[in-house]
């Protein structure tokens, strides 16, 4: 190997100093601040629930300490240098695939499923790992394949990464993951500038593949939630019940709120897994419409600054990767949101930063930290 | 290596539309839930916000204290009782727990399993409401229930009233018992604020006098979580008002001394059922009704378990039957009273007729005997009567014919309901020709007249219809109708409602006709037809009878129930009964008595000495050993 002074120059030039100037204060800001309102509607929840808010094992008490390993995880990834991800691309593959197999041997869940493994007291969800891992393999495949990017075999070389985690997620099941991993997927081919035309004609195979997955993929419950959704409601339980309930609870918030640990629907349990899944309905309820603006609001700045940093990255893995991690956030927020507030079928998405999981913010701190550590590794801002 | 960022490229193509693609979906995607959002919080947000209160809040009824009863006296003869019912909501018990939680409830509550089950199966009402499981539960299994709570999901433990009915089965037929209300009847009484799991009177005058006892239900508003659960309550809508309280016309003490004297004489003769029934002639109040066999309404009240509701359903003596209303039997000869005094109305017979009394009358080649085969020689109405001479009677009912004798039965109250407080009750059946056609396709046959006019063959009558019967006689002509309740009291004690006498029709019979017949009676008990009677130092005028029915036995003979009903005068010692001032009408009525003599007299007899403190024994236990009336 040949010696590189250069190398040894670059990186005393680049001062801490200058490296704190890359760095994106915005991006670190917008983020936490959702991680408040995630914690402040932690606190709400177990309020509600009649606890002490710091009793240990409280909703609120395991968010404040998942709040923690999240910093750790976030200062962690921006410190280490993102092109080391290049090399360890494949064992990330490799360890990410054993991880969901492992989760679907000894995991825990709800009805059959196997979708927690536990740690010690704590459960993680091994999935939503799974898709920051995702966005950096695919990343970093696609940042190799720079300049081949439109041809066919750049698509079907993502595709065919993706169906070993993919395949392992819907049978945990997880149809919510599942349908994240193909957005990522598909979100990252459009941002590479993967051949459009190739892209609308697997849509479109998709599509024709709907009638196949639904007779052989999808599960009774899954079904159930999809034809809910579509069928006027009869059913005065079920999925039905919890869409009904959900809207109940959104509108009765008004303009302003009824207030925080004042929303009748979440201290009744009308609402089906408030802390987590249907979280923003008790958000739209005591915040109200104008609470729920700020929300959006802060997703929008925060994909704003994701999308900035990829712009602004020198090399493709930044870009894809601020592409993916973009992708993720905007279709669980869209695909969540759409699901309270009835616009879209029940599948279990969690709202990044707000819904209750420790596994869903951890790895969204991850990705964030990546991005940062992306920004802090160029030579200058270009904006 | 390629290591990018040491050769910068900054023509490497970033694929700006893309970028800005994104940005226009993303701003699309949030304008679309912002303007949805707005849309239901905004728009939409009163409507369902009203929704949001309605799943919060539910109305729900304050149970009325139910009405209490009272014997004539003040005494209490039904209270209300806290008790502890185990319910369970079958909405709240998740369908894979439903085995577990029956067998863990059946252990606890020392219930079958299955039974839980059954009933949650069967239950009216929707999956919301509460089902209750067992009533009366000792406080000891209540709390066990109660703080086994967390393995016995949609099960609760809640504190209600339920009856006690201190005398217990001295007061059961008339009292009768409420029960949880059933599919059927509930479509029906939801209007009327019944809830699924409510109780209702279901026998007795706790069901005639339903709608008086149970009050008017309130209402409050509480808050609920989302099973369910009551958090608090709100507000009370409307208050609950107890039901109204109701005196009854019976007198303990007389009920007593009745119940008394039939059980003596049953047991005597070993007797499976029986009648006694006391009223006051001059105003149709009934003082005092027992019908035995019996039941104990408390089982009732504490929730009945289905083995001992099948044991009482399933009686062969009909405990749950309340024989003075519920069922009819033939008369025998106290029907004289209404062959006698159509007789005399119709003016086929005077006072003075006199007919020739035999051993038998002959129709073609049948023979209808006198129970006496030698006959009484020429008899009139006094002698007729008062010997209770069958061929007497044979030739008045041939003179009156089938339709006038049952124009006389109808006037007399025979083969309608009385109309007394009591449900269930019975018509009996008085054959006319018309009745005949109807039921055979052939008119009365003269034989059959013979037979109705000693109150055999097709004749029955209730022995609540005979003791009104004989209370018209001895009244003076007044049909009055038998009642229980002497006043309703609302629950702030103001009388809703207070006796009165309640006529049902006067008897198209002059007043010399009716002192005929009281006349004949008093001769029953003078003449020696009813032995010793006469030497009780009370004066009595009645009438027995001895109704055969059923099938022969292998000697040719009948079983018979027997009769007996009389009356006093106003003052007992010393009245007439040329007036009709009687105060005191009584019935003995003993099924299936084969005994040497007439059980229903003797009983009447130890009645009598009970009630007017006869110290002396009048009774003759003799004539209750087992034997046969036409024996001996």
């Amino acid at each position: 190997m040949r010696a590189e002074p250069g190398r040894f120059a670059d990186v005393t030039a680049r001062s801490v100093g200058a490296m704190w100037r890359a760095y994106d204060l915005q991006l670190t800001t917008y983020a936490a601040l959702l991680g408040t309102i995630g914690l402040v509607m932690a606190y709400v929840n177990s309020v509600e629930s009649g606890q002490q808010a710091l009793a240990s094992g409280t909703v609120f008490s395991r968010a404040l300490m998942w709040s923690g390993i999240a910093i750790v995880a976030y200062v962690a990834a921006t410190l280490f240098d993102y092109h080391w991800l290049k090399t360890l691309a494949w064992p990330i593959y490799l360890v990410n695939i054993g991880l969901l197999v492992l989760t679907k041997a000894i995991g825990d869940g709800v009805g059959g499923s196997a979708r927690w493994i536990a740690i010690g007291p704590l459960t993680f969800q091994f999935s939503e790992l799974a898709k920051i891992l995702m966005i950096i393999v695919l990343a970093v495949y696609l940042g190799n394949r720079e300049g081949k990017l439109d041809s066919l075999s750049s698509i079907l070389g993502a595709c065919l990464l993706m169906v070993p985690p993919w395949a392992l997620v819907m049978v945990q099941p997880d149809l919510g993951t599942s349908l994240v991993l193909a957005s990522i997927l598909a979100g990252m081919l459009f941002m590479s500038g993967a051949s459009l035309r190739w892209l609308i004609a697997m849509a479109a195979g998709l599509v024709a593949a709907v009638p196949l997955a639904w007779t052989y993929v999808l599960r009774d419950y899954q079904k159930e939630r999809i034809t809910a959704f579509v069928t006027p409601c009869v059913d005065t339980l079920g999925s039905c019940w919890q869409v009904l309930q959900s809207k109940i609870a959104v509108a009765s918030g008004g303009l302003v709120g009824t207030g925080l640990t004042n929303g009748t629907q979440s201290r009744g349990d009308f609402l089906p897994v408030q802390e987590s899944d249907f979280v923003f309905a008790v958000l739209a309820q005591e915040l109200g419409f104008l609470g729920a603006l700020v929300v959006f609001l802060l997703f929008t700045v925060l994909l704003w600054r994701i999308i900035a940093s990829a712009w602004r990255s020198r090399d493709p893995f930044g870009t894809l990767f601020g592409a993916g991690l973009a992708t993720a956030i905007l279709f669980q927020v869209f695909v969540n949101v759409g699901m309270v507030i009835g616009l879209l079928p029940v599948t279990g998405i969690p709202l990044p930063f707000i819904a209750h999981g420790g596994a869903s913010l951890v790895s969204i701190a991850i990705g964030l930290g990546v991005i940062q550590s992306v920004n802090i590794r160029q030579h200058r801002a270009e904006w | 290596m390629n290591d990018s960022y040491l050769t910068p490229r900054p023509e490497r193509d970033r694929r700006p539309l893309r970028f800005l693609t994104f940005g226009i979906v993303t701003i699309l995607i949030f304008g679309l839930l912002a303007s949805r959002l707005a849309y239901l919080q905004i728009n939409n947000g009163p409507a369902l916000a009203a929704r949001a209160e309605a799943n919060r809040t539910a109305e729900e009824a304050i149970p009325a204290p139910r009405g209490l009863i009272y014997d004539r006296q003040g005494r209490p003869l039904v209270t209300n009782v806290a008790s502890f019912a185990v319910k369970i909501t079958p909405s709240d018990l998740p369908f894979d727990q439903r085995t577990d939680v029956a067998d863990r409830l059946g252990y606890l509550l020392g219930l079958d399993p299955s039974t839980i089950l059954e009933t949650l199966d069967t239950a009216p009402g929707s999956r919301f409401d509460p089902v209750r499981i067992a009533q009366d539960v000792p406080e000891d299994t209540a709390r066990l229930v109660s703080e086994s709570s967390d393995q016995l999901p949609g099960v609760s433990v809640v504190v209600e009233t339920r009856r006690a009915y201190p005398a217990g089965p001295l007061m059961a037929q008339i009292l009768g018992y409420t029960g949880p209300v059933d599919a059927a009847s509930l479509d029906k009484l939801k209007a009327d604020g019944y809830l699924p799991d409510d109780m209702i009177g279901k026998a007795g005058v706790e069901a005639t006098f339903e709608s008086q006892l149970r009050g008017t239900y309130g209402s409050e508003l509480v808050e609920r979580d989302a099973t369910g659960k009551d958090v608090q309550v709100l507000r009370t809508t409307q208050q609950a008002v107890s039901g109204a309280s109701l005196t009854l016309t019976i007198d303990e003490t007389i009920q007593k001394d009745a119940q008394a004297a039939l059980k003596w004489g049953m047991r005597v003769a070993g007797l499976k059922r029986g009648v006694f029934i006391v009223m006051n002639p001059q105003t149709g109040e009934v003082l005092a009704m027992v019908s035995l066999p019996t039941y104990d309404d408390n089982l009732f009240a504490k929730g009945i378990s289905v083995k001992d509701f099948q044991k009482l359903a399933t009686d062969k003596n009909e405990p749950l039957t309340n024989q003075a209303v519920q069922a009819h039997f033939p008369p025998g000869s106290t029907f004289k009273l209404v062959t006698g005094t159509g007789g005399l109305q119709d003016r086929k017979i005077t006072p003075q007729t006199r007919l020739q009394t035999r051993a038998y009358l002959t129709l073609g080649s049948t023979r209808f005997y006198d129970w006496n085969h030698a006959g009484f020689g020429l008899c009139n109405i006094f002698c007729g009567f008062g010997h209770s001479s069958d061929t007497f009677f044979y030739q008045v009912a041939g003179m009156l014919g089938a339709d006038r004798l049952a124009y006389w039965a109808r006037q007399f109250g025979f083969g309608a309901p009385t109309g007394i407080d009591l449900p269930g009750e019975v018509s009996g059946i008085i054959p006319s020709n018309a009745w005949k056609m109807n039921a055979f396709g052939q008119p009365m046959f003269q034989g059959e007249v013979y037979q109705a006019g000693i109150g055999q063959g097709y004749d029955v009558v209730t022995p609540i219809q005979l003791i009104n019967a004989y209370a018209a006689l001895a009244n003076g002509g007044k049909l009055y109708r038998p009642q229980l309740v002497r006043e309703i009291t609302g629950p702030d004690g103001a009388v809703i409602q207070s006796f009165k006498p309640d006529l049902i029709r006067k008897l198209p019979v002059s007043q010399a006709t009716l002192r005929t017949m009281r006349l004949a009676a008093r001769k029953v008990v003078t003449l020696r037809h009813t032995y010793n009677l006469v030497d009780m130092p009370i004066k009595v005028a009645a009438k027995s009878g001895t109704a055969e029915y059923g099938l022969r036995d292998s000697k040719g003979r009948l079983p018979f129930h027997s009769w007996f009903v009389g009356f006093v005068p106003k003052d007992p010692y010393h009245g007439s009964f040329a007036n009709p001032d009687s105060q005191l009408v009584f019935l003995a009525f003993a099924y299936d008595s084969r005994t040497i003599g007439n059980a229903a007299t003797e009983i009447a007899k130890d009645f009598l000495q009970r009630y007017f403190h006869i110290k002396k024994d009048y009774r003759l236990p003799v004539l209750l050993r087992r034997g046969n009336f036409y024996g001996h």
